[in-house]
């Protein structure tokens, strides 16, 4: 990169806008959960998906955490059988892109008590959108502390006690319930 | 993913069928009594689709938000959060959304405050200039609030309407100000980020703003990221500053957050003119970086080194050492960019080792 357009650069990101997307995909590179946040950049599900694909082929099996891909930066790690991945601007500070994905992981680590893997992700969709939608705001980081997006987030009714604060009893009454929910589908 | 199945991998959305899931929410909501547990279900189908199927055609997307409306009869908090997710992604293609306008500026004042910043940022996504002098007044009284998730989402909201509705926000300044001499960290980096776009085109008042903050009591880390980008504008259109401007971008290099001082050492790198002997304690900080245990932390320095190579190539040739040892680098874009530098700064003795 030229001196010049490295010096524009730097003004103009003076946005705060600097998450263009964060995903989440599985073991097989499908998707989980995938956000993107700039209209400008991969505007169409096909290209999305491309890119997804190429993002993922290039990062699941190499051990380190950052890559530049197609013209942007990705911050990303896994756990179990997930991928989770930050994309900025590729003159955004690195660091700041690692920071948010930090975030979104040690909330999500935080609220599904350190089994963040595919399942429980999916049983609990919801409160992982809502983490996400607490962390960025179209584009814009809203929250950068774990700890205050679990205590937004976890704002579950009496009527809805997390597994993990649940008696055998209950347990298994959830386990009877989600059995016949996905028989009776 | 159907073969997923097969091998009995629990995913209920496996299966998840576009037009299954309009008909389940047009059913579910429309019950007379809502039936929370079974309405959360079909909202997490719901999302899980907006989130990471195909886009729903304008019919089915305004179906589906029309059927969401009768949500809000629903008392529950995650029910209710969920509805504005799902507001905020149908509204980019259904019609006729303002229709919700009346329920989410009820929950923006609402005494529950598991509500109002959700509702604020769902209410500003379904909203147009006639629509926001019209909540104007909450939107005021939110960017002061003392709750700081509140004043957080009106910020935030505020900055995303901003290119058409300057005229109207322009008027929010002392509010602005207030929230960014508070003392949430969020906020004031919000705060910042909207003065600074909103006095934008009048270089005075940015000036103005950089000076002030600069010599202010800043504490977000990420406010301060901003200020230095600010600061760099600044110190390129008004030369008379330069010399005070370059005395805080050293002083950043000395920040508790490493985040900060690596965004002051990449903008002295930027900087157009800058003088061997003021470039030399923002290369020490990226030699440090280049040794750091934190992959990503090395990757920034190399990257930064490898773009100012080119104009400095003898100061930055007192990082060769260490960036020698990171061709053998794990990551393999780490040592990529460590030979390309080392090709600009090297001379024989290091092509020999």
């Amino acid at each position: 990169m030229s001196l010049r357009s490295a010096v524009v650069v730097v003004v103009a990101f003076a946005s705060l806008a600097s998450i263009k997307a964060v995903l989440t995909l599985d073991n097989d590179g499908e998707r989980v959960l995938c956000r993107y946040f700039d209209p400008a950049w991969m505007a169409s599900v096909k290209e999305q998906r491309a890119f997804e694909k190429s993002l993922f082929t290039k990062t699941y099996r190499a051990a380190s955490d950052i890559i530049m891909l197609e013209g942007v930066t990705c911050v990303y790690k896994s756990s179990v059988d997930l991928f989770f991945y930050v994309i900025g601007a590729p003159d955004e500070n690195e660091l700041l892109l690692s920071f948010a994905l930090n975030t979104y992981f040690d909330a999500l680590a935080q609220m599904l008590r350190n089994q963040v893997e595919k399942r429980v992700v999916m049983e609990n969709f919801d409160v992982v959108a809502l983490a996400l939608d607490e962390l960025v705001d179209g584009g814009i980081i809203l929250e950068a502390d774990p700890a205050v997006i679990v205590q937004h987030v976890a704002v579950r009714n009496n009527d809805e006690v997390p597994i993990a604060e649940q008696s055998i009893s209950q347990a298994l009454q959830t386990a009877k319930e989600q059995l016949s929910r996905s028989f009776l589908k | 993913m159907s073969k997923k199945d097969e091998d009995g991998d629990y995913n209920p959305y496996a299966s998840i069928d576009k037009s299954a899931v309009v008909q389940e929410a047009r059913q579910a909501f429309n019950e007379t009594t809502i039936n929370p547990r079974r309405c959360n279900l079909v909202l997490n189908k719901l999302l899980f689709l907006l989130y990471s199927g195909e886009p729903l055609g304008t019919t089915e997307a305004t179906e589906t938000f029309f059927a969401i409306t009768k949500l809000f009869q629903c008392k529950n908090i995650t029910i209710r959060r969920l509805v504005y997710l799902a507001i905020k992604e149908l509204a980019k293609v259904a019609n006729d959304v303002i229709i919700v306008t009346s329920s989410l500026t009820k929950d923006m004042t609402a005494k529950e405050d598991m509500y109002r910043p959700a509702a604020i940022r769902a209410l500003c996504r379904i909203t147009d200039s006639t629509m926001l002098q019209g909540i104007e007044r909450y939107m005021k009284q939110a960017i002061v609030d003392r709750n700081p998730a509140v004043s957080s989402a009106a910020l935030v909201s505020s900055l995303h309407l901003l290119g058409s509705n300057q005229d109207i926000i322009k008027r929010w300044v002392n509010e602005i100000t207030e929230a960014l001499n508070g003392k949430t960290l969020m906020a004031q980096y919000h705060a910042l980020g909207l003065l600074y776009h909103i006095k934008q085109r009048d270089r005075l008042a940015v000036t103005k703003l950089v000076t002030s903050q600069t010599k202010g009591s800043l504490r977000s880390s990420l406010a301060y990221c901003n200020l230095i980008r600010y600061a760099v504008g600044s110190m390129q259109d008004d030369p008379a500053l330069y010399n005070e401007l370059l005395q805080f971008l050293d002083l950043c290099l000395r920040h508790k957050s490493e985040l900060v001082v690596y965004e002051a050492a990449r903008a002295i790198c930027s900087l157009k003119n800058v003088t061997n002997k003021d470039i030399i304690p923002a290369l020490s900080v990226m030699q440090l970086f280049l040794t750091a245990p934190k992959s990503i932390m090395r990757f920034a320095a190399v990257r930064t080194l490898s773009q100012v190579a080119n104009r400095y190539p003898t100061a930055v040739a007192v990082t060769n050492i260490e960036l020698e040892n990171l061709i053998q680098d794990s990551n393999r874009s780490i040592a990529t960019l460590a030979i390309t530098t080392l090709l600009k700064t090297g001379r024989e003795a290091s092509v020999d080792r």
